[in-house]
């Protein structure tokens, strides 16, 4: 018998039907939604929490929080019905609970004899909301007020009767509104069956075995959190701070300034060194299970068996922001492009968690990058709207390399062939974007090269690529990533590079739109990193023959795929020499690196 | 068949050669060899030559030869595909590579790492040319180019090279015209392309099927022609055909073109022969479960049919052709239970194998199996294969005990139970994901147990998943070999041509039907398939506007008009309200693609029937045996599958014990066996 009193098989047997229902979830969403940004991009999430609104199981994301507080604050769960459900999009009135506008969630109240016993949630990112740009998210925004519709928690089904009116009002703020009442469809009928799939667990195990099931899930994940950070940091204060290049409306750096405190079995995050917030919309309201989310999943990646639940929250002690700050921002600040900072939450804590291991924490991901190119046909005024998603390179790890051309979890990019049938424009190129993974033991991974020739009459762009002026750092002697770089019409007499964070970029009929990402941090010396792998890495194009000599120490013969073992040798002694815990623009121990240092 | 007829199939397994050996007079003989997977074609004729002298019939009598074979699927698994090159349009060379740039949705970000691709970027060379999504050609191809790069891949060292260029579905000129020039420039390598293996869009997923074809081409080739010369040795010379992954069978010369086609080739041919007990049974719907030592199979046949796919996988590589829906599990009889550090208890995926195997084989393994735990609690017998095989308990119970039951603070008992609850709840989980997450309700299901290890789980399995009834075929441990002497030629083919509401172009939808009708013809004409053996099947993929799944419907009849195609709209509505809980039918639907599959009807063999006793004449028990069922220990009696007769009816508690595997029936649960040998269980109670 576990501690809940329920025995270890019957808890195992919920754990398992509740991880089924969810990827069940998940695929009526993958297959009926409508929207480039959820069905091909698959923007969408599913997770099922208790009836205290604790999430239990979800998809391992790290971007937003309790998604269920709030709604329990405007509507006490003893006013609650079997079949009402419940939808917001504002982070403000969330506390966090989503974190920048376009993202929809919607839950459900699951019921058993009349008893509240859980929640059913599904939220995704839809396509246009309003606001003053098409696409809704724009790098020029500067209020909330800028990016769509708002909606408080309301409640938009009550007792299975939907309230067609709410429906109405929104659809009518949408430009693709069909689009639009597509995915709203797709996201609702999930939760439907979510509820549905949870009853029928309820009926088979007993309410009480799955509030057992519930309670023991976040005790393992909690109690797995501690015992790693018990073992692997030792009592102490570690602090780093890492760099957004600017907030796309001025040309302003913002930090984050996280803090690792360990005392007598205390843990906290203090982020409250952070900037003030932004002018521009990369202010992330972040709830403050955010932090502690992505310390759990890095710390139990060993145990396959460990879920982000709950649990890790309670492992930590406490998470402090300072309001007016970078990650709590005052209403109504702007939030669309709230992952450059939640990107650099991960990096500061993977910086604090270095110093607090001697540089067993991986190097900094660079963050994902979007375009929005909004084109318009003269003659009809149709607009023609194209958004995508690029990857990037992620940090190299103390046991792998970092993952090469990769956007985040569980979202995809285009197909080509997808994007040329929609979108009004013509792919041209789409490559690795060579030696902007950071040499090290472990080579951080490659950002791509994406040519975009524009069909369109005439276009305005807007753009966010971010880790140019401060790129992906790198760990205990891994070199930083290479950034990356945003050019109109390159080689031509035309060419213009345009600022990598920023909007309003007039383009025309035949203007070619090349994108080029920035990579990740490398792990360890690069002279410690096999050169055959070296050598590998230059002939499929990750590393240049320039870099592998120069940052490498591996010398290729004249045919360019032998190795030259003595010079490689000789070469790799010449540049051996005492390296720092982190590297951008040369290596840095401390634990403030200042942004003087990069000017 | 004629008289005198005799069908042979062997399907090539892991660790055993299955074989059936079946003549039209009513005899069947059946055998294993041991795989040689070094070599499996030594295998391959250790069965045959068994089988042949077992049976005392004469290569010159076998009139027909079927094979079920791993050899693609090992390969592609395994990483060891040929040394392989692809072309590409100048600017993606890094299609593989890139992928759709995600990390998978189940897995950590911080401790995933992207699996290699099957074709390195060093090995991928680009093309200039440039075709438009409305099969324009925008950049006509540099043949020259083409000839420097095709050179460059031979010095390279390259054995096979695929080809795929964008929007090759919509106009395949350029791709054919690389294909010739490869053909001049290496005579000896195998030529892929994507216009052949997977004409629809989505480059990457194109690209791959058709990388990952290329690379099997070569290994599949040698493989037939060290089948073709081992048959020409023994002067066996019946026709030969290859079970596919779709559920059919094709030549020999087509497998080595369309390598990709055998990627599940096994699998599919246990659900074929599914579909043959069960339609010897009378069951037309049914769900699948084929359990062996480390994976288990679930797929669901309805009418007869076995469902399709297109989305499927093959270990980390999507695998978009037309394939069986098979969902694979990582667990089995073998697979290891453990407690986390969190005092969980999880059952796989980590498998002790053959070797060392289960703690109760006593070849060194230590920890626990599905197969200690079922020892442990009486279901499997101390010995197997008739005591060619002893079984240690002893083992097993100190193995459970020292890895589980002490953990957990728990009796040895109770932890076997709880490996053999948690096992099966995920075997219900797969259960699930090809039924009820389909709109499809188990009770209009039957379950069929197979594999090694299905039948003794398949009593508990049936009613945990809510079916009536449970069919046990004759032969579990070899239904694959089986299931390749019920097939069909199959030949499937598809073309994406996007039709969007309300502007349906039915001219040009009846044009491309005829045009992939005339492929099919082509394909069955090289088969040489009599005209009345042939049957075309039409369907299309539809979607609501801007949805990014398509959906099949069939297309009854001949011809496409406005009632045809708003028939089609309809079934389409139909079927995304019962897959996805809802339809919209005011909103507009599009037609992506169109397919045509055409199968080349075969001879079937007839299953000989057995001797029959009167329906529901009890059998006589062959001794007893202690076994746990239900939370008790009880002396069952035991029943010796070979001695039943066709309507001798077993009550549980029992146990049917059989050369290679052991079928439990539960208390409150009756067996029937049919004219066929199957076991038909339902549950009395219910």
């Amino acid at each position: 018998m576990s501690s809940s009193g329920i025995d270890t098989v019957t808890l195992e047997l919920v754990t398992g039907a509740l991880q089924a229902a969810r990827a069940e979830m998940e695929a009526l969403i993958d297959r009926t939604s409508m929207s480039p940004f959820i069905r091909e991009k698959k923007d969408y999430f599913t997770a099922f929490l208790d009836r205290e609104g604790r999430l239990v199981v979800s998809t391992s994301l790290t971007l937003a929080g309790n998604l269920v507080e709030a709604i329990l604050e405007q509507y006490p769960a003893d006013t609650m019905q079997d079949g009402d459900l419940y939808w917001y999009n504002d982070p403000y009135s969330s506390r966090g609970g989503v974190s920048h506008f376009p993202d929809m969630v919607f839950v459900m109240p699951v019921f058993r004899d009349g008893e509240l016993i859980a929640f059913a949630e599904a939220w995704g990112h839809l396509w246009d909301i309003g606001g003053m740009v098409p696409g809704s998210i724009s790098p020029q925004a500067t209020s909330a007020f800028q990016e769509g519709i708002m909606i408080p928690p309301v409640r938009v089904m009550q007792a299975g009767v939907l309230n067609e009116e709410v429906f109405r009002i929104f659809t009518r703020n949408s430009r693709f509104p069909d689009m639009m009442r597509g995915d709203l469809k797709a996201i609702m009928a999930a939760c439907a069956l979510g509820k549905r799939r949870l009853e029928e667990i309820a009926d088979r195990f007993g309410v009480t075995a799955v509030q057992g099931a519930f309670d023991h899930m976040l005790g393992q994940s909690e109690r797995a959190l501690r015992t790693a950070i018990d073992t692997r940091v030792a009592d102490g204060e570690y602090s780093f701070r890492d760099f957004i290049d600017c907030d796309a409306v001025t040309d302003q750096p913002y930090s984050v300034h996280l803090t690792l405190k360990k005392k007598d079995g205390r843990v906290v995050l203090d982020l409250s060194r952070s900037d003030d917030q932004a002018t521009g919309p990369i202010n992330f309201l972040m709830d403050q299970s955010v932090p502690k989310y992505m310390a759990g999943l890095y710390l139990t990646m060993h145990d396959p068996n460990i879920r982000m639940n709950a649990g890790f929250e309670r492992a930590i002690d406490e998470v402090i922001t300072r309001p007016g700050s970078l990650v709590a921002p005052n209403f109504p600040a702007a939030l669309g492009l709230r992952s450059h900072t939640m990107i650099r939450v991960n990096s500061a804590l993977f910086g604090a968690l270095a110093l607090a291991t001697g540089g067993q924490a991986s190097a900094a991901s660079s963050v994902y990058v979007l375009y929005y190119l909004r084109g318009r046909d003269t003659a009809t005024g149709r607009l023609d709207l194209c958004i995508e998603g690029l990857a990037v390179g992620f940090g190299a790890r103390p046991f792998a390399d970092g993952i090469d051309a990769v956007y985040y979890v569980a979202q995809k990019n285009y197909p080509i062939e997808f994007a040329e049938m929609e979108f009004g424009v013509r792919i041209e190129a789409f490559r690795v974007h060579t030696d902007s993974g950071g040499p090290g033991r472990y080579r951080g991974g490659c950002g791509i090269v994406r040519d975009v020739r524009v069909l369109a009459d005439e276009a305005d762009l807007g753009i966010r690529l971010d880790n140019c002026r401060y790129p992906a750092f790198g760990v205990n002697g891994g070199l930083a990533g290479r950034g990356g770089r945003v050019v109109v019409n390159p080689g031509t007499e035309r060419e213009r590079d345009l600022k990598t964070m920023s909007d309003g970029h007039q383009l025309k009929k035949g203007d070619l739109l090349r994108i080029i990402t920035s990579g990740g941090g490398g792990w360890g010396s690069p002279l410690e990193r096999p050169a055959e792998q070296v050598r590998d890495d230059v002939l499929d194009g990750f590393v240049s023959p320039e870099s592998a000599y120069a940052d490498y120490g591996v010398v290729l013969a004249e045919d360019g795929v032998t190795l030259d073992l003595s010079a490689t040798e000789a070469r790799r002694a010449a540049l051996d020499g005492p390296r720092g815990m982190f590297h951008r623009d040369g290596f840095f121990d401390g634990a403030d690196y200042q942004v003087e240092a990069a000017e | 068949m004629g008289m005198n007829d005799h069908a042979l199939a062997l399907d090539v397994g892991g660790t055993f050669t299955d074989v059936i050996l079946v003549s039209n007079d009513g005899d069947l003989w059946t055998t294993k060899a041991s795989s040689v997977p070094a070599d499996p074609s030594r295998g391959f004729f250790d069965g045959v030559d068994k089988i042949l002298g077992l049976s005392g019939v004469t290569a010159d009598a076998i009139t027909s030869l079927f094979h079920g074979s791993t050899v693609a699927t090992n390969a592609i698994l395994e990483g060891r595909g040929a040394r392989t090159g692809m072309l590409v349009t100048d600017g993606f060379k890094y299609v593989l590579e890139i992928g759709r740039a995600e990390v998978p949705r189940r897995e950590n970000l911080f401790a995933w790492v992207k699996p290699s691709r099957p074709v390195p970027p060093r090995l991928i060379v680009e093309v200039p040319e440039r075709v438009l999504l409305d099969g324009t050609v925008e950049r006509v191809m540099d043949e020259d180019a083409c000839r420097v790069v095709a050179r460059r891949l031979k010095a390279l060292g390259v054995e096979a090279v695929a080809v795929v260029f964008l929007h090759s579905y919509a106009n395949p000129t350029h791709e054919r015209r690389a294909g010739d020039i490869l053909r001049e420039e290496l005579p000896e390598a195998e030529i892929s392309l994507s216009c052949d293996v997977l004409p629809v869009f989505r480059e990457y997923e194109r690209s791959m099927a058709t990388a990952l074809n290329a690379g099997v081409q070569p290994i599949v080739g040698r493989y037939i022609g060290r089948l073709r010369d081992g048959l020409a040795e023994r002067a066996l010379a019946a026709p030969f055909y290859v079970m596919k992954s779709n559920g059919g069978v094709f030549s020999p010369e087509q497998a080595e073109r369309q390598s990709i086609q055998m990627a599940l080739s096994g699998p599919a041919a246990g659900v074929r022969g599914a579909s043959y007990v069960g339609a010897l049974a009378g069951i037309e719907d049914i769900v699948t479960i084929d359990m062996g030592g480390t994976s288990t199979d679930v797929s669901l046949i309805r009418d007869g049919v076995p469902a399709v796919t297109k989305d499927g996988e093959i270990g980390p590589y999507p695998l978009s052709v037309p394939i069986i829906d098979i969902h694979t599990i990582g667990a089995g009889g073998g697979s290891i239970a453990s407690v986390t550090e969190q005092g969980a208890l999880i059952v796989g995926p980590r498998s002790a194998g053959a070797d060392p195997g289960p703690a109760c084989y006593g070849k060194g393994g230590e920890e626990p199996t599905v197969t200690d735990a079922n020892l442990v609690l009486g279901r499997v017998p101390p010995h197997l294969l008739d005591g060619e095989m002893v079984l240690d308990p002893a083992l097993a119970e100190a193995a459970i005990r020292r890895f589980v039951a002490e953990p957990l603070g728990i009796d040895v008992i109770s932890a076997a139970e709880g490996i053999l609850k948690i096992v099966n709840n995920n075997m219900v989980g797969a259960l699930k994901v090809v039924s009820v997450e389909k709109g499809l309700d188990p009770r209009d299901f039957a379950l069929c147990a197979f594999g090694g290890a299905g039948p003794m789980h398949g009593g508990e399995l049936a009613r945990q998943f809510g079916t009536r009834r449970l069919l046990i075929p004759c032969y579990p441990g070899i239904l694959c070999a089986l299931g390749l002497l019920a097939t069909d030629l199959q030949y499937d083919f598809a073309r994406t041509r996007i039709q969007r509401a309300p502007n349906y172009d039915l001219a040009d939808m009846a044009a491309t039907f005829q045009a992939l009708e005339r492929d099919a013809e082509a394909a069955l004409d090289t088969e040489g398939v009599a005209s009345e053996r042939r049957r075309i099947g039409r369907s299309a993929d539809l979607r609501y506007a801007k949805q990014g799944v398509e959906i099949t419907v069939e297309i009854p009849g001949d011809g496409i008009d406005t009632g045809s195609v708003a028939r089609l709209i309809e079934a389409f509505h139909d079927l995304h309200e019962r897959l996805y809980t809802f339809a919209d039918r005011d909103a507009p639907v599009e037609i992506v693609n169109l397919r045509i599959s055409a199968t080349g009807v075969m001879d079937k063999i007839d299953l000989p029937a057995i001797d029959t006793v009167p329906e529901g004449t009890p059998a006589a028990p062959s001794g007893r045996r202690r076994v746990h069922l239900e939370g008790a220990f009880a002396e069952v009696p035991i029943y010796r599958r070979e001695n039943l007769k066709a309507g001798h009816a077993i009550s549980g508690p029992a146990i049917v014990d059989q050369l290679d595997t052991t079928t439990v029936v539960l208390p409150g649960q009756t067996a029937i066996t049919d004219a066929y040998g199957s076991l038909v269980i339902t549950d009395t109670e219910a």
